[in-house]
């Protein structure tokens, strides 16, 4: 059976973020400590060694996608590009739905850390620390446009990996609910708005940027200046809906 | 006025039909009142509703901000054909867009240049020190040492104005506005959103002033300025009302005014263009009486057939016989315009007194601008000529351009030897220092 859209989304059960210990102790961290989310940094070799080929087959994978698509790129011709074997890209990656699930998740690392050392945002408000994020994913993302437009239309389709009613996704959905959390917790603390949004608020900013994504890929103005006017117009709405005199009575 | 957002195009849509409610709301009430009114109360209860129908048009398009506010000022221009009323609410408008959070602004120049800011200028300031026409002006250093004014439109402006029109053209009101002069109105905007347009008159005006050394223009620097960013020089000076809060005594006021009046007659009879938009902040003014202008978004070039008008009237060549007046009245009335001979001889004299009163007669003597009998006879002078429907695409800029220069001479409280002022612009028209 499928339930609510945001549930559908996140794929998260309760309809709410998790409340187990190990989550609220990562709501409590500071934002510095924050990025001790990012993939264990063992101190052993081997791990380290096998950071550097999970990302040398990625960066091959790219260039690859990029140059000839998504569809057209072969596991083997990743391989070859990336120099490593076709097996041992299989110890990494079963599929290149395999490799799109690490691209999303690098990039949400990436833009995770970006946050936190831009300085330039911290005192900002609410709405343009959203578009400042919302809009260096985009940018971040942008050499890989053909790329993310190819998954998109893949992560339509249930069974797949990529999909978001998938559990493959769940940890990045849950990781990325945190990250906005924290910084709507934030916007609490600053009176910028009412606590009652911190519990729902992180799954309206993620289906929004589901939203902005979607119309980016298919923005064909110069500079795609037409996301960053439909980006600006409608935070700045949002925000005066609901929390302006005579919006949304809290 | 309580703040509303209506940001997206449903918005503003929504925003104007509730408008083209609460216009017909109120005509309904004023019909049914009419029912139990007097004559005089009728005619005192008509006014009214004009100008309240007038407000709550001006409130609806300062709550819409942005393009919508263009198209009010821009209607504010078109006096010949909205009632009185509405254009006096209009005229209050200023251009505005909404204003753009430093991470918008960047992310706005890179999507039009490729590059952040700070790769390309060795200092670039977040935070606008202006607003600009459609955008917002941050000062930067580039790399060289050249303190600059980069101006930054907010993203997607002109589709916004081409759906503002689409929804104006449907808006009820809009439907007793010729729709050619809309579409004037729209394609004027336009042209306004696009900055190489913008940079191309600041380098017809730069040229064209040069010969005047206590005017400063801005430069373009090129390589910086696409349609949407514009990167020009930084040019020194305050609005009037600061330089006139350091109490400045009259000669240096007069010297001040002087070099407006022979602005104003060097671009009417020299290069025959105007820089028509005398707003406060676009004409600076340094401690020493010399003058910026910013800010050339309306720039005005005239066409053969008024260049040889403003010339005629300067002259008063119509009276110089039937043929020359049968001239004049060509170069007056569009074609198909008729206007018969009496009215336009009214006309006519108006501003001969006009001239006769900016230029006296005697030799030597000043006109004193603290006089507000010019604004009248102004005032009169360009009613009469709208009401004979003899607006000539130029004439709203002219006398834009005009009734600023007036107000700026006015605030000066300036006495000035006009004549003599217009004999050196004569003199300079003649030099071979010329511009085409």
């Amino acid at each position: 059976m499928f339930r609510t859209t945001s549930d559908c989304v996140f794929e998260v059960d309760e309809g709410c973020l998790p409340v187990n210990h190990e989550h609220t102790h990562h709501l409590m961290k500071t934002k510095s400590s924050s990025r001790s989310e990012l993939p264990p940094k063992s101190g052993s070799k081997r791990s380290e060694n096998k950071q550097r080929i999970r990302k040398a087959i990625l960066k091959a994978a790219l260039y690859l996608f990029s140059k000839q698509g998504f569809y057209k790129t072969t596991t083997r011709q990743i391989a070859k590009k990336a120099r490593i074997a076709e097996g041992t890209m299989f110890n990494y990656f079963h599929t290149k739905e395999d490799l799109a699930l690490y691209f999303f998740e690098q990039e949400l690392v990436g833009l995770m850390d970006w946050y936190h050392l831009e300085s330039d945002l911290e005192d900002a408000p609410l709405v343009e620390k959203l578009f400042g994020i919302i809009n260096h994913h985009l940018e971040r993302i942008s050499p890989y446009e053909d790329f993310v437009g190819a998954v998109y239309l893949r992560s339509l389709q249930v069974k797949s990996k990529l999909s978001p009613l998938g559990l493959e996704r769940r940890e990045q959905a849950l990781r990325y609910l945190r990250f906005i959390k924290e910084i709507l917790e934030e916007a609490v603390e600053k009176k910028e708005i009412p606590d009652k949004l911190v519990e729902f608020g992180p799954y309206g900013v993620g289906l929004f940027h589901l939203a902005i994504i979607t119309y980016w890929l298919n923005d064909c103005s110069t500079g795609k200046e037409n996301t960053l006017a439909l980006l600006d117009r409608c935070l700045k709405m949002g925000h005066s809906m609901l929390f302006k005199q005579g919006g949304w009575d809290w | 006025m309580k703040e509303r957002w209506t940001e997206s195009a449903i918005g503003r849509g929504m925003s104007l039909g509730k408008l083209g409610l609460k216009l017909t709301g109120s005509y309904l009430g004023y019909q049914f009142q009419e029912l139990f009114l007097n004559e005089e109360a009728k005619k005192e209860s008509q006014s009214r509703f004009r100008r309240n129908t007038c407000r709550q048009l001006k409130d609806e398009l300062l709550a819409l901000k942005g393009p919508m506010m263009k198209l009010g000022q821009a209607l504010s221009m078109q006096d010949h054909i909205l009632p009185k009323e509405m254009v006096e609410e209009l005229s209050a408008l200023q251009m505005q867009a909404p204003g753009m959070h430093p991470s918008l602004a960047r992310a706005q120049f890179k999507a039009s240049l490729g590059k952040v800011p700070e790769e390309i200028f060795a200092k670039f300031s977040p935070e606008p020190f202006a607003a600009a026409s459609l955008g917002q002006v941050h000062k930067a250093t580039t790399k060289d040492g050249r303190l600059v004014a980069v101006k930054i439109q907010y993203p997607a402006m002109a589709s916004a104005i081409r759906n503002d029109f689409k929804l104006f053209r449907s808006a009820n009101f809009a439907a007793r506005i010729p729709g050619d002069v809309i579409d004037e109105v729209e394609q004027g905007i336009l042209t306004e959103t696009d900055y190489l347009h913008e940079a191309e008159n600041i380098r017809f005006m730069h040229r064209g002033l040069s010969p005047l050394s206590f005017v400063h223009t801005p430069e373009v620097l090129e390589q910086w300025t696409t349609n949407r960013v514009l990167t020009m020089t930084f040019v020194e000076g305050a609005p009037l009302a600061s330089f006139l809060s350091k109490k400045p005594d009259i000669k240096m006021k007069n010297e001040l005014g002087a070099h407006l009046f022979e602005l104003f007659l060097f671009q009417i009879y020299v290069i025959k263009a105007l820089h028509a938009d005398p707003h406060p902040g676009n004409y600076l003014f340094t401690a020493d009486g010399e003058i910026s202008l910013v800010d050339f978004g309306c720039v005005r070039r005239f066409s053969k057939k008024f260049a040889d008008l403003v010339e005629c009237f300067l002259k008063q060549s119509w009276l110089e016989g039937e043929k020359s007046f049968d001239k004049m009245m060509r170069l007056m009335w569009a074609p198909g315009v008729s206007v018969n001979d009496k009215k336009a001889r009214a006309i006519l004299q108006n501003e001969i007194d006009l001239i006769n009163m900016v230029f006296p007669c005697a030799e030597g003597q000043l006109m004193n601008f603290a006089d507000s009998e010019i604004f009248k006879r102004g005032a009169r002078r360009n009613t009469d000529i709208f009401l004979a429907r003899l607006a000539q695409p130029e004439f709203p800029f002219y006398e834009r351009a005009e009734v600023g220069l007036y107000t700026y001479l006015r605030q000066l409280e300036a006495s000035l030897d006009t004549k003599n002022i217009l004999c050196k612009v004569m003199r300079k028209r003649l030099a071979p220092t010329r511009v085409e």
